[in-house]
This record gives C-alpha cells, structure tokens and sequence, in this order.
C-alpha cells in the first residue's frame, strides 16, 4: 500500500508537488497523468526517498519513507523512465546484482528463466546490455522488479520511448502484477494505457492532483477530454 | 551485500576498456620502473663492492710509507645501496656516494648537503616510488572519479538505492571495489621485484623483510587513503567532470604544491649555511680557537708543557715518545671538536627542515608516504647522515691509530724519512663496514607521517560513515 498526506515538495519558491495526499492499495494500478512539471516524477521521487519533503509524509505499508528510508524500499519495486543498467554487465549479471541487492539469491538458471517470462531474446541473456535496445533494458527492469517480489511497484513513465509490441507486453506485465496484488503507481504521458490498465487514474497539473478517477467508469474520450482540458486550463493558468 | 557491490565494481572496471588501457600503461611503467631500478641498484651495489675491494687493496698495498703520510694517502670508503633502494631511490641520486678520509680534513660529503638541503625534499626522477606514490594516485582517480557521479547521471543509482541499499554501503562497496583493483595491481609486482633479488649477492634479513612490510602497508594505506578521497568526492560532486576537476586539483595539489612548498617553507625557516661560510667558521676557529682567546700557537704551546711536565723532562728532545704523532693527534681532536661543534648546528638545521616536512606530512598523505617509504628503503636524510658519520667515525679512528703508531714508535732521533710501515701494518685498519639503522630507528625519525596516514585513514572513514546518508541520490 502507497500512501502520502498533505505530501509538499518546494524548490525555493516554487512549489513542485502541493499537498498530494493519495492512497493506492493492494491489487490497484493508479496511473498519474500531466504533463511534464506536473509533480509525478516527484512524487514517485518523494515515496522512493530520493528527496526529502518539504512537508508531509509519504508511506509505503503504513511505513515512513523519511524515518525508515531502507526499511520501505524492501516493500518496493521501482522503474524509471530510462532505466539505466551496468553496461559492463550482460543482462543476466545485471539481474543477479540487482536481485543480490534485494538479498535474494535466485540461482543462474532462476534468473535466466525470469528473463525470459519478460520476453527477453534468450541470445540477448549472455551479452552485455551496452548492445541492448530501449525495450531491452526495459525488459530486464521488470524482471528486477519482478524477482524482488515486493508489494508495491513504483514506475516512472516507463512506457516511453518503447516500440507498440513491447508497451503491448509491458502493459500486460503490469496487469499480471496488479492482479497478483501489487499496488502499483505509474507516471505516464499514455492515456491509453491509463485505461486500459489502470484501476485509477490521477490527473496532475502544477504539483496538484486536480482528478482522481476510476477507469472503469470513464471512457477512452472522456478521459482524453478531461485530460486536455485540464492540460488547456493549465495553458491558460500559465 | 557489501561482496555483491564489490564483486560488480571489479566486473564493471575491469571490462572497461578505458580502465584496461590506463592499467595496462600503468603497469607496464611500473613493471619498467621497478625491473629498471632494481638493475640499476644492482649494479651500483656490485660497482661499489668492487671499488670498495679494490680502494682497501689500494690502502693495504700502497708501498712503505710514515703512517702520517699514510694518513695523508687516505682512503675512500663507499656509501653501500640499501636492498630496498629499489623501490625509492630517495635522496641518493643528489648525495654523494664516495668519502675520501684523510688526516686533518673531514669528509666533504657530509657539509656539502648545507648546499644541497632543498634538494633532500625536492622531486625524483622516473621510478617506482616515482609510479607509486603519483602515477598510482592517478590511476585510482581515474577509477573513481566518476564512480557516483556516473551513476547519478545515468540514474543507476537511483535503482540501486531503489533496491533498499545504504548509501554507506554503496559507499563502502564501491571503496574496496576500486580499492582492490589498485592492490591487484600493485601487491603482485612489488611482491615478484622482492622476490627476484638476487639473494646470492645481497643479504635480506629480518630486518629487511619487515622494512619491506611496512613499505607495502605504507602503501596499501596511502591508496586506501587516495581512494577514500576519489569515492568521496565523487560521490558529492554534481557530476563527473567536476568530481575529476576536484581530484586532479587535489592530486596537484598534493603530490605536486604542497611538497615543494614545504621544502620552500623549510629552507625559509631554518636557512643552512653555506659550504663556504661553513668552512670558514671551522678554519678560523681551529685556527683562534673556539671563543677565539686560544689561538693554535697557544694551545700547541700548552700542550708542549704539559706533555714536558707529565715525561718529568725539559725538552721535546728528551721525550721517550714522539712530539710530532701527539702534536698531530691533538690537533686532529681539536678539529674534531669544532666540527662537532659547527656539524651539529648545520644537522640540526637540516633536522629541522625535515621536521618541518614530516609535520605537513601528517597533513599531506603523499609527503607522508614519500618520508616514510624513503627511510624504510634506506635512502632518506637519517640514513646518509647516519652512514656519513660512521665514515667519519671511521676515518677519526684510523687516523688515531696512525698517530698513535708514529708517538710510540718513531723515535725522535729517526728521520721523517727513515721511519716507514708496510703492508702488515696497513692490514691492521679493518676495511670501513656501514650497518645500516634498524626499522625502529626509522619509524622513530618517520612516526609523524606514520601517525598522518593512520590519521587520514580513520578521518575519512569517520567522514564516509557520518556523511554517506547525505550523498545526492538524483
């Protein structure tokens, strides 16, 4: 469960995420749309505890992110919009520094066949990742975040940049996730995939959540009305 | 954990090409510079064996002489290279490595260094301390400089702090990562240039050994040191460039500025003499005596009657010994004293120039490091001064012996000419021997930069520990 109250973070003057207070439980997808500056990226930042808040708090199962900062990172998985890996490293090697990390040791085998339930070439296992696409690393990403288990899965658009196949497959890993019981929150600039895989839906403009939705109970054109309109209201606020 | 970090630091290192090419070039020069000046001590070592044979076979066969012309003839004694001057030359290649000893004169060797104190803590040239103590430094600079930063900016780390990991421990991981590279680097070649030494031709003893030891834990500290830095800077650097920015300036700074301005900062302090004015100083106070109211006539005159009054006689004539071998031997111990006198002004000069850079050093790990390796390899100020003064030591005594020979035994009533020793009697001055100063000796002169090293250690671990939870994760 991903939690944050009255949630603030300032840079000086300005106020980049303002009183954020979100609830995602166990089994939710909550997908955070804006445009960029919005405040989503700082919000995942905030509940990962790469920064401080300025005021707030953020809680990841009901634990404090700011007092426990190691503590609620054993609670979490997290992907980032250009999930960088050790490029030195093959992909297999990547996974099992990543999942050593978490303290699993999963045996090679365990970790080649977690690759591959992400769809990643099985020629592609062995070679370093500075030879990988974007999709690739992405792939491997997910199953870092996979192999960890956690109960919550933080992600950082990480649709973008990917070819429609693999944001396809992308998507339905999340949704095999969500369905285990994960709570996940995901910045994206994808209204599509909002709704198709999202269970909520939060749009974000100048570090405030101006909706929060359901997807079940709004369309595909609904959503993009709102979302530009409030992207307008945001230009004209501007 | 920690292992896992570790292992993948030395993965990712070694499997860049950047890092394989540096220490490839790294190593090869230190290969280089060790095989080269290990050869280069072995011939010098065997060079000054073989003149040292050669100029006592010279002493011993020099013809029937005076032993006072015996004294005059002289000898040279050789300054033996100390097995570990492989690995830092020190001061040797600016001092001299020959004395010539002789009646009335002390060895010039030993004043010429008033002239060449700034040189005792100036630079080196190319070889292996040269590698280890500035070309090494660098490597590890370049290993980690951008170890964070690099991170941050590729957003590596914030997956790894993602995944629940300290920042102490990425710290701490990425440290001895880094850290064990240069060792691998490093303990192999110094290891095998040990071990190849030419054990026929060179006695290693206990001592040795255990110089040996602390020349690597000296150095195995001042990497350990150099890379606490490098990680810590680049852990709080905004981004590579300025982390490499910071740490050359630092190396720079280091290894470059702050010697040379310790050794400008020495010679300011406590300014030496010159040869000349040192040399004056001694002529003109054997000569007026040492308060300048005992002029030499005054002193031989007194000595004259109290040698008179001892043999209960009248005249020189009437001695039983001869006048002139106790009229020289006197003198040759008024020399001495006012040597002593002056030398020990100049020494104490010199010891505290050095004192001023065994001080920076305790802030300075490379001086620290540069002091303490050149007195464990025998080739630092303590030890030419200590081998400077056995030689004197030496030539005090055989010029003793000498004079002591032509007092009893050349009688008054023999000419200079007529009264002549040989070869027997030549042989009875052992050939000058030099034992060199033992490690607690060194440690004694060198316990500042020691103490610095350990200092630096524990202060930047105290540092890492307090602050890691502060470094920048975005």
């Amino acid at each position: 469960m991903l939690e944050t109250f009255n949630l603030t973070k300032k840079y000086g003057e300005l106020t980049a995420l303002d009183t954020l207070n979100l609830r995602v439980d166990a089994g939710e997808l909550f997908c955070l749309l804006g445009a960029n500056g919005a405040g989503k990226t700082t919000t995942i930042n905030l509940l990962m505890g790469f920064i401080q808040p300025t005021s707030g708090k953020a809680k990841v199962n009901g634990i404090d992110v700011v007092k426990n900062p190691v503590e609620t990172k054993k609670h979490i998985s997290y992907i980032p919009e250009n999930l960088s890996l050790y490029s030195n490293l093959t992909g297999l090697e990547n996974l099992q520094f990543f999942t050593g990390l978490s303290g699993l040791s999963p045996s090679k085998e365990e970790l080649t066949q977690m690759l591959e339930s992400v769809d990643l070439q099985k020629e592609a296992i062995h070679k370093r990742v500075s030879q990988y696409s974007k999709g690739m690393r992405q792939k491997v990403g997910i199953a870092i975040a996979k192999a960890k288990n956690a109960s919550s899965l933080l992600l950082d658009e990480p649709t973008s940049g990917l070819d429609p196949e693999a944001s396809n497959n992308f998507a339905s890993l999340l949704a095999e996730m969500r369905d285990k019981g994960m709570a996940i929150l995901m910045a994206t600039h994808d209204l599509f995939r909002a709704k198709e895989s999202g269970t909520h839906i939060g749009i974000m403009k100048s570090g405030e959540l101006v909706h929060t939705l359901k997807s079940d109970e709004i369309s595909l054109q609904e959503l993009e009305k709102l979302y530009l309109e409030t992207m307008k209201s945001t230009l004209t606020y501007a | 954990m920690l292992k896992l970090i570790i292992k993948k630091e030395i993965l990712s290192n070694i499997r860049d090409p950047r890092i394989q090419i540096s220490s490839i070039v790294l190593l090869t020069l230190l290969v280089t510079a060790v095989l080269v000046s290990k050869e280069g001590q072995k011939r010098i070592q065997h060079e000054r064996e073989q003149a040292m044979a050669q100029m006592y076979d010279v002493w011993v066969n020099q013809g029937e002489k005076h032993p006072h012309s015996a004294a005059h003839y002289g000898q040279f004694v050789f300054k033996p290279t100390s097995v570990l001057s492989f690995l830092d030359t020190g001061i040797d290649p600016y001092t001299g490595v020959s004395i010539f000893l002789e009646a009335h004169r002390q060895n010039e060797v030993l004043y010429a260094r008033a002239q060449e104190s700034t040189n005792l803590i100036r630079f080196g040239e190319l070889t292996a301390a040269l590698v280890f103590q500035m070309l090494i430094p660098l490597l590890i600079i370049f290993l980690t400089f951008n170890s964070f930063s690099r991170e941050r900016e590729e957003g590596t780390l914030k997956l790894v702090h993602g995944q629940g990991l300290s920042m102490r421990t990425l710290l701490n991981g990425k440290l001895l990562g880094t850290y064990s590279i240069v060792l691998f680097l490093f303990i192999p070649v110094i290891l095998i240039s040990f071990f190849l030494l030419d054990r026929q031709s060179i006695a290693i003893d206990k001592q040795v050994y255990l110089k040996f030891v602390l020349i690597i834990i000296a150095y195995a500290l001042y990497f350990f040191i150099f890379t606490q830095i490098s990680a810590l800077v680049s852990a709080f650097s905004r981004n590579s460039a300025a982390s490499l920015i910071t740490l050359l300036g630092i190396w720079c700074l280091s290894c470059v500025i702050v010697p040379k301005a310790a050794a400008d900062l020495a010679e300011k302090l406590y300014p030496a003499p010159s040869q000349f004015d040192f040399r004056n100083s001694i002529a003109e106070k054997v000569q007026n005596g040492i308060d300048g109211h005992n002029p030499s006539d005054e002193r031989l005159s007194a000595l004259r009657e109290q040698v008179l009054s001892e043999y209960n006689v009248e005249t020189i004539e009437e001695l039983p010994v001869n006048w002139r071998g106790i009229a020289l031997q006197a003198g040759e111990e008024y020399t001495d004293m006012v040597y002593d006198q002056e030398f020990s002004n100049v020494e104490q000069v010199f010891k505290n120039q050095n004192q001023v850079s065994e001080w920076v050093g305790f802030l300075n790990p490379y001086l620290a490091t540069r002091n303490l390796t050149m007195g464990l390899a025998g080739t630092d100020y303590s030890h030419h001064l200590t081998f400077a003064k056995a030689a004197e030591n030496y030539r005090r005594e055989f010029v003793k012996v000498l004079n002591k020979d032509m007092e009893l035994n050349h009688a008054p009533d023999i000419a200079y000419a007529d009264y002549k020793l040989g070869k027997e009697f030549w042989q009875t001055i052992e050939p000058f021997e030099y034992e060199v100063p033992q490690v607690a000796t060194t440690l004694n002169v060198h316990w500042k930069g020691s103490l610095g090293l350990f200092f630096w250690t524990i202060m930047l671990g105290l540092i890492a520990s307090i602050y890691s939870n502060k470094i920048p994760k975005l």
